[in-house]
């Protein structure tokens, strides 16, 4: 097994160093999957066993790297899954939004270790400083890949754009405050709604006039509790509840610049959000239904 | 109402307990929130604040609702962001409704139905027959820095008011230690000063020390002491157009061992 690649841009270092920073501070540990053509973070969700990806970002290595080489256990195993903790990457990479080049690879040390190498610029001279991390990692062994591979997600019922999350996080957090979980209702004439429903309040915040990306109708509410009081018609609208906090946290993630968001909703099943930018960085995240 | 965020600013000020009796007159909106027997804060919203303010003056509007519900709701898309207001509230049992919309983006709104419960009787703390024996204008940011300097330990505050110097004098009594601050009426602070004989009153600090979220946003306070030995001090908040909003607290003294 063997990798190693440089990254000498600064566009992409600082985007790199976003993204990890924002996983960090979403989960504790995440699977680095290094492949010939794409790098992924992988989170699982943290109460440990087999449980299906929460978050899953995919980068082409192309558009973030110089030079990359990888060689896996075999030609049938290409790629390396590393077990690594996440504060200690993003708090590595602290440095990178200033630094000249980083070189990336994986060593042998007590430990398997992915090992970072900076070169900072001086201030003062024009000779640079060279600044080395080594990160413990664990290998994935083989027969866990399995455990970490993309989701397999029914079709979604509806995918609509989501609006500025900045905007979006500062009312999910007022909410989450309230209730611990929040109701997305989102509609094929492009509106958003966001609910939530307690003893003491119902609070509802309507987003209008949102970009329909698909929409795979009419949706069956025959099971559903009806609310007779919406004067839209309820087969184009579908909803699912969701825990605030999890979603709140996807959210943070607006410090990584971006293209566009896409809210997914499988109607009362499961919340797809997937965040897209210009270097064709990929971070989506699932958040399973809560049904009663 | 164009803008929530005073009115959010100002209900925090008095948020030192779950629920708040709201109130809707004529002359504008009470939220009143009561600290055992012993202090009463209340949150005034004059009737110009709004742009437009209708009150039926046959029926009482009168609820109880949960002031942290209600200025998360107020604060819905977070603090710096303007947003426009309305309320509304139809009878006894239903819910407040509240309808806000951000100044800067079109395509939200939120509303919110804020359920209400039948409020029960508010202390009347104000005694008519009491005369007045000081009263004391402060620059409320000063009177802020003064009580955050004391000890957080003490449990007593001491005012002492003559109308010779020094006029105004604080002691504080902790566990080991007593100290004093003493105010002449010719100090920055002391906006005017009026008093005829001398009086001592006693107060839990901690009770005096619910009204500093208040003082953070207020720009003048107003102290007055009646002879029966009731605090009410008297804050107001200066807005931008120049309307204002008021928060009052009254305070029971401690008596005499």
């Amino acid at each position: 097994m063997k990798f190693r690649a440089v990254m000498i841009d600064a566009g992409p270092m600082r985007e790199f160093t976003n993204i990890v920073s924002t996983i960090s501070r979403l989960s504790k540990e995440c699977i680095l999957r290094l492949s010939p053509d794409k790098i992924y973070l992988i989170v699982s969700e943290d109460n440990s066993g087999p449980a299906p990806p929460m978050l899953w970002c995919e980068m082409p290595q192309s558009t973030f790297f110089l030079e990359y080489q990888i060689v896996g256990v075999d030609d049938e195993h290409k790629d390396i899954y590393l077990g690594i903790v996440s504060a200690n990457l993003s708090k590595s990479l602290v440095t990178l939004k200033t630094a000249k080049c980083l070189k990336m690879k994986l060593t042998k040390k007590q430990c398997p270790c992915l090992t970072l190498e900076i070169e900072m610029p001086s201030s003062t001279s024009q000779q640079s400083r060279q600044v080395t991390h080594d990160i413990p990692v664990v290998v994935i062994p083989r027969k866990m890949w399995s455990e970490f591979h993309e989701p397999r997600v029914p079709h979604p019922d509806i995918s609509i754009e989501l609006p500025a999350l900045k905007q979006l996080r500062t009312t999910i957090d007022r909410m989450k405050c309230m209730s611990p979980e929040v109701v997305i209702r989102a509609s094929a004439e492009g509106r958003l709604t966001l609910q939530i429903k307690t003893d003491l309040a119902k609070v509802s915040t309507r987003f209008k006039d949102l970009r329909v990306e698909a929409f795979e109708g009419p949706i069956d509410h025959s099971d559903s509790e009806t609310e007779t009081q919406t004067m839209e018609d309820v087969s184009r609208t579908c909803y699912c509840r969701v825990d605030a906090k999890k979603f709140s946290m996807f959210l943070s993630a607006d410090q990584i610049s971006h293209n566009r968001t896409i809210c997914s909703i499988v109607h009362k099943k499961l919340v797809i959000l997937c965040l897209q930018t210009e270097e064709n960085v990929k971070l989506q995240c699932f958040i399973t239904g809560i049904v009663y | 109402m164009d803008s929530g965020k005073t009115l959010c600013s100002l209900i925090k000020a008095i948020q030192f307990q779950e629920c708040a009796v709201f109130c809707a007159m004529q002359e504008g909106l009470k939220l009143t929130v009561e600290e055992g027997k012993c202090v009463q804060a209340s949150a005034y919203i004059p009737a110009d604040n709004f742009n437009e303010y209708h009150v039926r003056d046959d029926v009482d509007v009168m609820f109880k609702i949960s002031i942290a519900v209600l200025t998360e709701c107020l604060n819905i898309f977070g603090s710096a962001e303007e947003s426009s207001l309305k309320m509304y509230y139809r009878c006894e049992g239903s819910p407040l409704l509240l309808v806000l919309q951000p100044q800067s983006f079109s395509n939200v709104m939120t509303d919110c139905e804020i359920s209400t419960q039948t409020a029960e009787s508010v202390l009347e703390l104000r005694d008519e027959d009491t005369e007045e024996v000081a009263k004391l204008v402060l620059k409320a940011p000063a009177f802020l820095s003064l009580l955050v300097d004391m000890e957080k330990t003490c449990d007593i505050i001491e005012i002492n008011l003559s109308p010779e110097h020094p006029n105004v004098s604080i002691v504080t009594y902790g566990m080991q230690d007593r100290s004093c601050i003493d105010m002449p009426k010719s100090s920055d602070m002391v906006q005017s000063f009026n008093c005829e004989k001398s009086v001592t009153l006693k107060y839990q600090l901690q009770h005096i020390r619910l009204i500093m979220k208040a003082l953070a946003v207020s720009s003048k306070v107003v102290l007055r002491c009646s002879s029966n030995g009731l605090l009410l001090l008297q804050l107001k908040l200066e807005k931008e157009d120049q309307r204002q909003m008021f928060s009052e607290f009254y305070i029971v003294p401690l008596l005499d061992d």
